[in-house]
């Protein structure tokens, strides 16, 4: 991008308040700033709640917050309200902590590629409710999806999906339960991507469905538009995205270039009926259906204002709500319409009831479970409460409109946010409790730590009218979403210790194997030792260490670090993990426990004598 | 093929338990019967010896792995005990045959196991035989987890003997299936009706001066619906209920104060060294594998709580509809010297929580 990123920004501010000029922009709106609303002050402030958000020591948080670590490559569960790091799941990038992408296991899994870019994690779903049983998540740098088990806590599937760029959106199925997740393509590239010299007006994007269980791609929808965000209904009959870039732009003034983008919805059982009629095309060794304008019935356009970003679905089913980035609006949509429009019984744009004015710069939007919308709002810097209702009221209420007297509340953040999301809030218990705002810029709000610094994420109590901003924490490259789980749901699946002979590989007793030059060497690990105490090599040997840890009790791991080599690993309890290696250096070198677990955790090292 | 993983898995778990187990830790000892009763004749009957002198039987002889292999110490393992007494009910002697406790780790020799257990000579069995109480640590400070187990298994094993020769006779109680039946139960009555019990070990009590609770400890059975819906919330029962498979029960702990019953040894071992169930002869210890946290606390006007736990009862021998004691070893500081305080509630299920 040859624009630095700050002038790209104000470039948008710009647009957003010159170039808002689409028809489906109501004057009034336009004719209100962001002063009109007020920002929230000290004064304005409701009396102290007593919802409390201190975790005293002791005490557990009331939440698992699940979050994508963006260009970090990794998921990371927090707790909240206490916002306190429990865990980082590593995903797509490489962790030498644990050895992910240096034990056999993870590479299989990464297949030599540890950059990722995670955006989205979305759980597995039963009747409108995460289930504890998966998450997911995309990496739009690779464009893979990996899953990851809720018993283990540890990615156990990764998908590479074909003929697609800019994985973004990941949403799974809600209703009945998850069988498919769908994922999108923000960046549109020839399909297949075999030839180099195709016009970008030939460019396509790819929505992919996936199956949840078998981890395939079961097909992909091809269009012309790009896809951003994505979500699904409450009815498990459609997925839903935005577009930005129907002008199939290569450059940033040409996916300005039209007053509207869309809203895209997908028929799932037009798309079902589809693959069984055998409408596809083998596309890099997955279905492809033609989802392009006039070429079937599999999709709908609706006309959103100018580059819309977030779509998020109303924790009561009935609306999607596309946030308008460029647009200082948002659009409702009545989901119980989109049949029809699938019938052609009423033209897409009368699916919009609503499409209130929130400020400059809306992203996403969450809710509160009391019928309540908050939105992110980028560039005024700001989170902004309303009411769904009352929006799509003043519709036919000029006058309350120009007051836009559905904002409830307009809360600055610090700063710049990004993606906001509420307890429980994209599932039908959407409970009203906590949101997190996640702010890209940190700017002077923790010690000052050099040039490049982190993120910063704010923790907001909705339980009122107002919004309060209630605590600031620091958070490393760069969550972009995060879902907000209620304990009770995770708290009863996930699990203190492996189930050992799920790996075939288990170790039961110590050993070494040779086969020609292929040594394995099986190792028990029970606190303070290894099973075997020397193991003799030739140089020149493939080694294959395998560690099981024997030890049941919780929390108790042991690490597998090998001097010289380069090698580590943790297995937990019960876990078995295995690594590959070449002894090209002849000499004593000892293994040793790295994971701290005994009171004789420094005397748990073991010597590999390579001859 | 799925036959064939459960097949091998049922076949390697004993000896994946026993695979590669640091050996440097073990001690094995050489041991003749007398040495834990004196007499010219042992018979030897179904997993006990019958101790005779001059024709007369002189008491009872038993090796531990025979009766509470189930209890194991820090390192995993039975500690086996060669446990004899006699016809009163006297413990004539104790000598450990193996164990693996890793005590060598914490400063101690064999031989301040020796002296720990040299205590139990002369201890009735039919009296209470506590960690704490009656048995004193202070030969093994430090060691609790081993302390614990150590005498779980020497009372269970030799009460269950006593049973079996009628040492020990139990008055019959009839067992009782629980109701099923749910009634909304304020805190209040919860304590009222004895679904509740409460122990308060004092600050005065251990020396620190102060009325106020060291530990104000409230526990109960979760199963009865009355109890475990009120206490624990609908949810959480439902959760808790659904963890436990045919047979186990479960019981809530939680307490408030600065003395902690939960201690860090289960950290370590995995094993809870400062609590344990008595019913009967047998005795009923925790592991990490049991536990799962408790924070809140449901019913209305129950106090706060600073930490807590619901812990499973394996064993199917547990019986919920009689009686059983609840016994407590909390640690504490006098100065730099560790200590312990020993407390006891007994338990009884109130009638209108079972079936009659």
């Amino acid at each position: 991008m040859s624009i630095d990123r700050r002038n790209f920004l104000k470039y948008l501010g710009m647009a957003g308040a010159v170039a808002g000029t689409s028809l489906l922009v109501s004057e009034g709106i336009k004719a209100k700033g962001k002063d009109a609303i007020g920002p929230a002050s000290a004064e304005a402030q409701t009396k102290p709640q007593k919802h409390d958000y201190e975790v005293k020591p002791g005490e557990l948080d009331s939440y698992y917050g699940f979050w994508s670590g963006g260009h970090s490559g990794e998921v990371r569960i927090l707790g909240l309200p206490s916002m306190r790091e429990i865990k980082r799941i590593p995903v797509f990038n490489m962790d030498v902590g644990t050895g992910y992408g240096i034990t056999n296991e993870s590479k299989a899994l990464l297949k030599g590629k540890f950059c990722g870019d995670t955006h989205h994690v979305h759980g597995s779903y039963k009747n409108g409710v995460y289930d504890g049983k998966y998450l997911f998540v995309n990496d739009k740098l690779n464009n893979r999806v990996a899953r990851i088990r809720c018993d283990y806590m540890e990615v156990d599937k990764i998908l590479d999906v074909p003929n697609i760029q800019g994985m973004h959106g990941l949403f799974t199925q809600r209703h009945p339960k998850t069988e498919w997740l769908v994922v999108n393509s923000e960046f549109q590239i020839p399909v297949p991507n075999n030839t180099p010299s195709q016009a970008p007006s030939q460019y396509n994007g790819c929505h992919t469905v996936i199956d949840a269980e078998k981890m395939e791609v079961v097909c992909q929808i091809l269009m012309d538009e790009n896809m951003d965000l994505a979500a699904t209904d409450y009815g498990g009959r459609y997925s839903m995205t935005t577009s930005y870039n129907i002008e199939k732009g290569v450059t940033v003034s040409e996916m300005l270039g039209s007053d509207y983008d869309y809203m895209l919805v997908f028929h799932w059982d037009r798309i079902k009926k589809a693959l069984s009629d055998g409408k596809f095309k083998m596309v890099g060794g997955v279905k492809v259906l033609d989802g392009r304008a006039g070429k079937s019935d599999l999709t709908i356009r609706i006309k959103i204002p100018k580059n819309p970003h977030g779509i998020n679905v109303s924790p009561d089913g009935k609306y999607a709500v596309c946030s308008g980035k460029v647009a200082p609006t948002c659009s409702v949509v009545a989901i119980d319409k989109i049949e029809d429009v699938f019938n052609g019984k009423i033209k897409p744009e009368d699916c919009i009831v609503a499409q209130p004015y929130i400020g400059l710069g809306p992203l996403h939007t969450t809710f509160d479970g009391k019928g309540n919308a908050i939105t992110s709002v980028f560039i005024d810097s700001t989170n902004v409460k309303w009411n769904v209702q009352k929006a799509i009221d003043n519709e036919k209420l000029p006058e309350e409109k120009k007051k836009n007297s559905h904002i409830i509340d307009v809360l600055d953040v610090n700063y710049q946010v990004g993606h906001i999301m509420a307890t429980m809030a994209e599932t039908k218990e959407a409970d009203g409790q906590w949101l997190v705002s996640l702010n890209k810029f940190s700017k002077d709000r923790f010690l000052n730590v050099g040039p490049l610094k982190n993120e910063c994420e704010q923790l907001v109590d909705i339980t009122g009218d107002k919004l309060k901003i209630v605590h600031d924490s620091a958070a490393y490259i760069e969550p972009h979403d995060c879902i907000i789980v209620r304990r009770d749901i995770i708290e009863k699946v996930v699990k203190d210790r492996f189930n050992m002979f799920e790996n075939p590989l288990a170790v039961t007793k110590s050993g070494v194997e040779r086969k020609g030059n292929k040594v394995t060497v099986k190792l028990t690990a029970n606190a303070p030792v290894f099973g075997l105490q020397e193991v003799q090599l030739k140089k020149g040997d493939e080694v294959t260490v395998i560690v099981t840890n024997h030890d049941e009790i919780s929390d108790l791991g042991h690490g597998f670090a090998l001097s010289n080599y380069n090698i580590n690993f943790v297995v937990a309890p019960f876990q078995t993990k295995s690594v590959t290696f070449t002894a090209d250096k002849p000499g004593v070198y000892w293994a040793y426990c790295t994971n701290f677990c005994h009171a004789l955790h420094l005397e748990m090292r073991m010597r590999l004598i390579v001859t | 093929m799925k036959k064939i993983i459960v097949l091998l898995f049922v076949l390697m778990l004993p000896v994946a338990a026993l695979a590669d187990k640091p050996k440097f830790l073990e001690h094995r000892y050489e041991y003749k019967l007398e040495d834990v009763l004196k007499a010219d004749k042992y018979e030897k009957k179904d997993r006990y010896w019958e101790a005779y002198t001059a024709g007369k039987l002189v008491g009872y002889v038993l090796l531990s792995k025979d009766w509470t292999k189930q209890h194991v110490g820090y390192a995993g393992k039975h500690m086996e005990t060669l446990i004899g007494f006699d016809t009163k009910g006297q413990i004539t002697g104790v000598k450990v045959v193996f164990h693996a406790e890793p005590i060598v780790l914490i400063g101690l020799k064999e031989e301040n196991y020796d002296n720990f257990m040299k205590q139990y000579k002369g201890m009735a069995i039919t009296q209470g035989m506590s960690v704490g109480n009656e048995i004193k640590m202070d030969a093994i400070t430090g060691a609790t987890v081993t302390a614990v187990v150590q005498n779980a298994i020497i009372a269970e094993s030799a009460r269950k003997v006593a049973s079996m020769s009628g040492i020990i006779q139990h008055a019959h109680q009839k067992s009782h299936k629980l109701s099923k039946k749910f009634e909304a139960l304020s805190w209040k009555d919860l304590m009222d009706s004895g679904a509740v019990k409460n122990i308060v070990v004092t600050q005065e009590e251990i020396g620190q001066g102060g009325k106020e609770p060291y530990i104000d400890l409230f526990f109960g059975l979760v199963a009865p619906p009355s109890i475990g819906k009120n206490v624990l919330g609908e949810r959480a029962y439902a959760d808790a209920m659904d963890t436990l498979k045919e047979g186990e029960s479960a019981v809530f702990i939680f307490s408030n104060g600065p003395g902690s019953f939960k201690g860090s040894g289960f950290a370590r071992g995995g094993v809870f060294e400062r609590f344990n169930l008595e019913q009967d002869d047998k005795s009923y210890v925790f592991t990490d594998k049991d536990y799962k946290i408790l924070t809140d606390i449901a019913a209305k006007g129950s106090p706060a709580l600073r930490e807590g736990g619901i812990f499973i009862i394996r064993a199917k021998d547990f019986d919920q509809s009689k009686p059983f004691k609840l016994k407590l070893v909390i640690g504490y500081r006098a100065g730099n010297e560790k200590k312990f305080k020993p407390a006891v509630s007994d338990y009884k299920l109130p009638d209108k929580f079972m079936e009659q």
